[in-house]
């Protein structure tokens, strides 16, 4: 019963904990400009986070190492290096975007200027990892984040054609006024925003942090094979939402109080506040797993110790670089510029780390020598492998498409 | 105690984790020292021991801020018959202290994490 209880817990942590400010944006814009006609890169890109996540937890549960020790160690000094610093530019925008979207979401509470709440967001975030056990931390941020199951019900309440929704998300098209390199750019958008790179560092960093073992490894695949799904399935309710409200007025999306909206309009103030706390949880969440991330990853690949489960005078360079990040993410935000903007910036960024961060974990899941009997399997092998093809060739797209749509516009 | 083995170098031994008596991480292997008849002495850790592997302009810039922040010192040396495994990570008979691998730590402890309330209670 108590096991039961657990892997209950996990899975819907695992639902509120999958969207962040990267998922809320690119599935309202593309809602909004494309329809469902792209609905079918969540897919894609959820069947790749489960793939790749339960990769490098099965790794740091057998090994008990995190995604950057064994990046350093499989590619050398110098290549991990250039890993590194490419993958921690990108998880620090997206920390900067995560404080932003925290400070947007208690803006469209009380209707107080984003950046005065700025560094209280940032102080406050810094706060839980410093205090905060890391269990708790984790199942509170993702258990307040399943309030976003609203735009679900939204989504219902809005009353889509069931059938022309089914239609153009199975026969996808590009919409009349676009593009196809706009349509591209936001393909690419959304699949960065659903397979962000520190989402496994945070992820296999943290099944070392709760000290997971081989027998933990059935309730880890239930939590990702469950919950990262019925996640991507609110990514496309947050989508749909946006479609039926701005699509027929022909409105963009740029702002955060537009992606809340529909709510307000099919659910009134209860849904409306449904929204927000689900923002400012997800986001919040989110900040405290890339400012996480920020530390596990440096401190992995120069092999300090690191993590919340040892005493932070016995990590003291670990939290020292978290302090550093959440100090200049905040005012990176303050400099008045877009979070919105940050945000669009930081999954298109995403999408071009993909490779780099999950080229290493394929090479490390696929060695008997580690892995003993859990090394890959065939299937799961194969299915590395051609999404591996396909991160590379996304990578490389991404930045010539959005010189080309001068960032989708 | 590891005398002897044949191991791949890069694979094996370069950028492993190295894990202390306490399972503390004392970092990684940075660089190797090998005699004259090619066998490994010790694994050297430090950046000024990453310094020389990293090659080129970056190198340069690392080796000149080690010598400026940590004056002339050398990378930790740990003597290969220190070994007591070789896995997934490098276990050693020592503790970091008495390797002596542990001066940056030292300085963010003493010089910031150590003097935030909450900063010497135990871990969770």
């Amino acid at each position: 019963m108590k096991r039961l209880l657990q892997v209950f817990l996990g899975v819907l942590t695992a639902i509120g904990g999958f969207v962040d400010i990267g998922d809320l944006v690119a599935n309202a814009l593309v809602g909004a400009r494309f329809g469902m006609s792209l609905a079918w890169v969540v897919l894609v890109g959820v069947v790749g986070i489960c793939l790749f996540a339960e990769m490098s937890g099965r790794v740091a549960a057998v090994t008990g190492r995190g995604t950057f020790d064994l990046v350093r160690e499989r590619l050398g000094v110098r290549a991990g290096l250039l890993n590194l610093v490419a993958s921690m530019l990108v998880t620090f925008l997206t920390l900067a975007a995560e404080l932003g979207g925290v400070a947007l979401a208690i803006e469209l509470a009380t209707s107080v200027n984003y950046l005065l709440f700025v560094p209280l967001v940032a102080f406050l975030v810094w706060f839980v990892i410093w205090r905060m056990p890391f269990e708790h931390m984790e199942r509170a941020f993702g258990l307040l984040g399943l309030a976003l199951v609203v735009f679900a019900v939204a989504f219902w309440k809005l009353g889509p054609d069931w059938g022309s929704m089914l239609h153009q998300a199975s026969h996808p098209a590009v919409p009349d006024g676009e593009g196809h390199p706009t349509y591209w750019y936001y393909a690419i958008a959304l699949f960065g925003a659903a397979m962000t790179p520190y989402e496994v560092f945070f992820f296999s960093s943290g099944a070392v942090e709760e000290g997971w073992t081989k027998k933990d490894l059935m309730i880890e695949r239930i939590n990702v094979y469950l919950g990262f799904p019925l996640g991507g399935l609110l990514s496309i309710a947050i989508a749909g939402c946006t479609w039926l409200v701005f699509m027929p007025a022909g409105v963009e999306v740029d702002h955060l109080d537009q992606v809340a909206l529909p709510v307000a309009l099919a659910a009134g103030k209860v849904g409306l506040a449904f929204v927000i706390v689900g923002f400012v949880a997800a986001t919040f969440g989110a900040a405290l797993e890339t400012g996480l991330s920020t530390g596990y990853s440096i401190a992995q690949y120069l092999g300090w110790s690191w993590g919340k489960s040892v005493a932070p005078v016995r990590a003291a360079r670990f939290h020292a670089v978290v302090l550093v990040a959440i100090v200049l993410g905040a005012m990176l935000i303050l400099t008045t510029v877009d979070p919105i903007m940050v945000t669009e910036y930081s999954i298109v960024f995403s999408a071009v780390a993909l490779p780099l961060t999950y080229f290493p974990i394929l090479v490390v899941a696929n060695d008997p020598g580690y892995m003993g009997e859990a090394v890959n399997s065939r299937l799961t092998n194969a299915l590395g492998t051609a999404y591996l093809g396909l991160l590379t060739v996304v990578s490389l797209a991404a930045i010539p498409l959005m010189v080309a749509t001068k960032a989708g516009q | 105690m590891m005398a002897g083995r044949v191991l791949d170098l890069a694979l094996h031994l370069l950028d492993r984790q190295i894990i202390d008596t306490d399972g503390n991480p004392v970092g990684n292997v940075d660089d190797v020292e090998i005699d004259e008849s090619g066998y490994v002495e010790a694994l050297l850790v430090g950046p000024q021991a990453v310094a020389g592997r990293l090659g080129g302009r970056l190198g340069e810039w690392l080796a000149f801020w080690t010598r400026v922040l940590q004056g002339g010192t050398e990378p930790t040396r740990i003597p290969v018959d220190l070994l007591t495994d070789l896995g997934s990570h490098i276990t050693v008979a020592r503790s970091r202290t008495e390797l002596g691998a542990h001066r940056n730590e030292d300085r963010a402890r003493e010089y910031l994490i150590g003097r935030i309330p909450g900063g010497r209670r135990e871990g969770e």
